[in-house]
């Protein structure tokens, strides 16, 4: 399956429920709403011809206006591979956690809570993990987050 | 009179000379079977992501050098095949088969580390003098071609960043034929051993579909039967212009995942004298691509993978049009073979786990990032 067969594919099967995006350089990007996320990649993995039954990336981004998630799928059997995307409101940084569908997805999601601050819900461990166990100064990855010793030099 | 049994927690790290690195494993133990294993990470956490956002598309090259040392030419070729597919550089043909020929030769040291440190692991010496006396021999070739033997700064975006002296060619012939010589030795070293085999066969068996579902890739995977490499799945650079095989194996237990790399160095070896073959025939001697030091890829995202020693090896890049990326996410095969690891120490004794940690090969700053 070619890229583009593989972005008619999945416009196709879930219709108006996901949004291409023309940001994805080179794999197929998907808009996907929260509410959507986890029936939506249960359906990519159970669905035979595309069986997307491996999580290779999963990262939070900051754009300045509002969190974003990017789940990086790939399908081992079938390999295709697909970029589905997620928009939160800063003041509604929660999503559903996907651990039930890929197990990989349990350390990713954890960074991602502690490094961003979006909360995972449903997730069974979200604890201190790559930061020191007594950390009390936010959420590094922010864009508006400075190490305290950082001088941020004047753009040219 | 019965004696009182209870289990008991023992931290083993993050300073273990088994452990690679620094990574801590919380262990459950019942006697000297473990019972529950818990890695706990973050002692190398150098926030490299966090850096890049801060720096210039170039400058990110360096640090990802950082993210995993002993195999850092594949850290270098991820970030800037992601940084050429969001600005859709194509890549001068020489500069295409000196990658390939870079990243074959840092697979094969990786895997000679690997090969030595496991075994020291399970108590056999021999093997890493043997392991890192050929070694040496891919490190001078780096170090004749861009100046550095560990962190080597060399693919950058568009290209590499020097051409190969003229002696690298015979040299690097010979390292191939010496190395592919001395694979006899090495398997004949371990692989009738008796104590070799009483230690790693059928010891922390990962299964297929675990391994699939837990994200594991690269040698462990496919040590577990499951045929997947991105060198032929989603073939990147000029892979697809070399014959070789992927060996796999049944098992997934330690013997599998160790014979695995073994397998590979020799396909490693033909991809090598592949690729110094097609060399000669390119007569353009160009080697990158005209990338401006204000280097901007329009706004866009990109996620690139390759296949290095450890596994899958992906880059998120999201540019905003500036000249510094708006977000860098990197993934180690490391990071999901230790997720693992509980998955294959379900009761084995301590000294085992030892030898399953060895035999996944993990680099914690890969890890930490």
């Amino acid at each position: 399956m070619t890229r583009d067969e593989l972005k008619d594919a999945i416009s196709n099967k879930f219709k108006d429920r996901v949004t291409h995006l023309e940001a994805g350089k080179y794999d197929p990007l998907f808009e996907v709403k929260a509410d959507d996320l986890v029936d939506i990649c249960q359906q990519l993995k159970d669905d035979p011809e595309l069986s997307f039954d491996y999580l290779a990336n999963l990262g939070g981004v900051d754009t300045t206006e509002h969190f974003e998630v990017v789940y990086n799928l790939a399908s081992v059997h079938k390999k295709l591979r697909v970029d589905l995307k997620v928009i939160l409101p800063y003041d509604q940084a929660e999503i559903d956690s996907v651990i039930e569908i890929w197990p990989a997805a349990n350390w990713y999601e954890r960074e991602m809570w502690e490094l961003y601050g979006i909360n995972v819900r449903n997730h069974p461990n979200l604890s201190r993990f790559l930061l020191p166990d007594d950390w009390d100064q936010g959420f590094p990855m922010r864009k508006d987050w400075d190490a305290p010793d950082f001088i941020r030099m004047p753009e040219r | 009179m019965a004696l009182r049994t209870e289990e008991f927690v023992v931290n083993m790290g993050p300073h273990h000379p088994s452990t690679h690195g620094v990574c801590r494993l919380v262990l459950t133990l019942d006697g000297e079977r473990v019972k529950k294993v818990e890695p706990v990470i973050g002692y190398l956490h150098r926030s490299i992501e966090k850096i890049c956002e801060n720096r210039t598309y170039p400058q990110c090259i360096p640090m990802f050098d950082r993210i995993e040392y002993v195999t850092s030419m594949s850290c270098n070729q991820v970030f800037a095949m992601a940084a050429e597919r969001l600005a859709e550089i194509e890549v001068p043909e020489r500069a295409e088969y000196l990658r390939v020929i870079m990243l074959e030769l840092n697979r094969i040291a990786s895997h000679l580390l690997f090969y030595g440190v496991t075994a020291m692991d399970i108590g056999a010496y021999t093997p890493f003098l043997y392991g890192l006396r050929e070694r040496e021999l891919i490190i001078d070739l780096f170090e004749m071609t861009c100046g550095q033997r560990l962190t080597y700064n060399y693919i950058r975006i568009g290209g590499v960043s020097h051409d190969i002296p003229p002696e690298f060619v015979p040299k690097c012939r010979e390292a191939m034929r010496i190395i592919g010589q001395k694979m006899a030795d090495y398997e004949g070293l371990l692989n009738e051993n008796p104590i070799w085999l009483a230690r790693t066969k059928d010891i922390g068996i990962l299964r297929a579909e675990d391994a699939i579902a837990w994200g594991v890739s690269g040698p462990v995977l496919r040590a577990s039967g499951v045929k997947h490499d991105l060198r032929k799945d989603d073939p990147y650079s000029i892979y697809d212009r070399f014959d070789f095989e992927i060996p796999v194996q049944k098992n997934g237990d330690t013997f599998d995942r160790y014979i695995q790399r073994l397998d590979e160095i020799r396909e490693s070896i033909k991809i090598v004298n592949q690729a110094l073959n097609g060399l000669e025939g390119v007569e353009d001697d160009k080697i990158k691509a005209k990338v401006s030091p204000n280097f901007k890829p329009p706004a866009g995202e990109a996620y690139a993978r390759i296949e290095n020693s450890r596994g899958e090896l992906g880059t998120y890049l999201i540019s905003d049009g500036t000249k510094k990326p708006l977000r860098v996410k990197t993934r180690g095969g490391s990071y999901n073979q230790l997720q693992a690891l509980p998955l294959m120490c379900h009761d084995v004794l301590v000294a085992d786990l030892v030898a399953i940690f060895a035999t996944l090969d993990v680099i914690m700053p890969e890890v930490d990032r």
